[in-house]
């Protein structure tokens, strides 16, 4: 089964060295691909739009969810009520709950939000067309869609958190902020970072949720990675499959990089448990 | 690092069963310094409201008369009709989206789960390297950019003329997504104890024996777990199916990303078709929720 992965993973990397069209045998041209990708404006403001959302996004969703977190946790009979109501926007196709979360927004179709936001601001938001507000609008929804995940991941490491320990504290009298900071958020460090790495491995592949809500990426510069890949190698014209696939492992070691400390931790637990 | 989260953390988690300890004892007044417990629940059920608000308004959206669905500013006034279903059954091929979208979640499913079983068995019953190798293979797949492993695999079923059908796109769905069900349904084996494999084979039993009347039966809630998973993701799936898929096997979330760049009447339907997913999606949340939340734990805290 790992092998329709490889195939087609090795058949990317040559490509990646390729002119190529889709159904032709390609031309080998090197490295050209990977220079003109590092040299391509739009790849720039790809790659930064990219990996500024990945890491405002991540970290919103993670402070959100801890405090989220804590408040389920104080909760009993409302709790399955309250985790099923937020499991709705993670569990729906992405690409579906943005497009209900646009539609919010776009003032043409009468959308609430983008009426309540321009009464108080006194100004008409142009949240598809204008590339800052389109990022917050991005944004926002991003957080809408993967909070309910990192909360439950969170909460689930808060029921491992020793009653003990939370209770010596109280006895030592430290107040609420030093209880977070000094005795739970320690306790839970293995999760909180493992939910940060999958919010930045997911966030850093965004693509269902600009489809609704960012019809002008190209145009504004909030084109994401796997858009940029998908427009250039896909979508636009005359498809540039070499370029496309010299993207891709580029983001692939990205990817790699990320993942590194999680590959090098799960390496020395197999080792030391031999 | 992972090792401190589960064991304790998934059982617990589960709503209904609650925390043995925490059961035990009165949970103890610590909440001196931090906010009302009446501030507490109104900031959580503000955050609910915000969930659902993109689906209440979407549900409003759809039971208007077309003429005032998507007017400015928006009508609040109005007598509710089903038009907008109607329209989306009659005039779009919704019914045929929705049937391909449960066909191939079916089928992945199926098969990740026939797949899964035995591959996930074996590996659990095997020491620390092998499945150290599998958790980073997981990782690492379940990471990958999609495009690199779908543009080949669009040119791939065309070559095989298999483009554009239910089967290529479970087939895809299968490959990128078994590595996490191995994984899921690993670590719901190493949850049930070594000894219980001895006893059977003392008593005669193969491996496959064991496997299929002794460990299946106690594999309920892991079956369940992970099938849940592997549907919700088949269901999910966008940017696969936008390239293997065309006309004959495109899926319900292609088919609302192609009516949004249109005209009212289509808008329309689109919201129509993303109340007719949400109310099972709904259904799902809440049934399923036991299940679902066992899996984020077990399978992904883990891997």
């Amino acid at each position: 089964m790992f092998g329709l992965l490889v195939v087609p993973l090795y058949r990317t990397i040559e490509w990646s060295l390729e002119r190529v069209n889709y159904g032709e045998a390609g031309t080998f041209v090197g490295f050209d691909n990977y220079a003109f990708a590092l040299g391509d404006p739009r790849f720039h403001s790809t790659l930064w739009f990219t990996t500024g959302l990945t890491i405002v996004s991540a970290v919103v969703i993670v402070v959100l969810a801890y405090v989220l977190a804590i408040f389920v946790d104080g909760l009993r009979r409302a709790r399955p009520l309250v985790l099923g109501i937020m499991l709705i926007p993670y569990v729906l196709p992405h690409v579906v709950g943005s497009a209900a979360y646009s539609w919010l927004f776009d003032p043409n179709f009468g959308g609430p939000a983008a009426l309540v936001i321009s009464r108080l601001t006194g100004q008409e938001i142009l949240w598809f067309t204008d590339a800052w507000p389109n990022r917050l609008l991005v944004m926002s929804n991003i957080v809408w869609s993967m909070l309910p995940f990192a909360m439950l991941m969170i909460l689930a490491g808060l029921q491992g958190v020793s009653e003990d320990l939370r209770e010596a504290a109280d006895l030592d009298g430290v107040n609420a902020w030093q209880r977070h900071w000094h005795v739970i958020i320690p306790s839970i460090r293995g999760v909180m970072g493992f939910v940060g790495l999958i919010l930045t491995m997911d966030i850093f592949r965004v693509f269902d949720n600009l489809i609704p809500l960012s019809p002008a990426a190209v145009q504004i510069g909030n084109e994401s990675m796997m858009l940029y890949i998908y427009n250039i190698a896909f979508r636009e014209g005359s498809p540039q499959l070499g370029l496309g696939s010299a993207v891709s492992v580029l983001t692939i070691l990205v990817i790699l990089v990320l993942l590194y400390p999680s590959i090098r931790g799960i390496l020395r637990e197999a080792s030391g448990r031999d | 690092m992972t090792d401190t989260v589960t064991g304790a953390a998934a059982p617990a988690l589960a709503p209904g069963t609650s925390n043995p300890r925490r059961a035990r004892r009165p949970r103890p007044r610590r909440r001196r310094g931090g906010l009302g417990s009446a501030s507490r629940g109104t900031i959580v059920a503000l955050v609910c409201l915000l969930s659902l608000l993109p689906f209440i308004w979407t549900a409003l959206s759809v039971t208007k008369p077309v003429d005032v669905a998507f007017a400015n500013p928006p009508v609040l006034t109005y007598t509710p009709t089903f038009a907008s279903f109607e329209n989306l059954w009659y005039a779009t091929d919704f019914y045929k989206y929705l049937i391909n979208t449960v066909i191939i979640a079916v089928i992945s499913t199926a098969v990740a789960l026939a797949i899964g079983l035995p591959a996930a068995y074996a590996l659990s019953r095997y020491p620390g390297p092998v499945s150290a190798g599998l958790l980073i293979l997981a990782l690492v797949f379940r990471a990958l950019p999609r495009p690199a492993v779908v543009l080949p695999m669009y040119e791939i079923s065309k070559q095989l003329g298999i483009y554009d059908t239910t089967w290529a796109m479970a087939a895809a769905l299968i490959a990128i997504n078994q590595p996490f069900s191995i994984w899921l349904l690993r670590n719901f084996f190493a949850d049930i104890p070594k000894e219980l494999d001895e006893a059977a084979m003392i008593d005669g039993c193969t491996r496959f024996q064991t496997l299929r009347r002794i460990m299946l039966p106690l594999m309920g809630p892991g079956m369940l777990t992970a099938g849940i998973f592997m549907f919700l993701f088949a269901f999910q799936e966008y940017l696969t199916a936008a390239i293997l898929t065309d006309v004959n096997a495109k899926t319900v979330p292609v088919f609302i990303a192609t009516q949004l760049g249109q005209t009212l009447p289509m808008l329309q339907q689109a919201g129509a078709a993303t109340m007719l997913l949400t109310l099972p999606v709904v259904a799902a949340a809440f049934l399923a929720q036991k299940y679902l939340v066992a899996g984020l734990a077990t399978g992904s805290v883990k891997g």
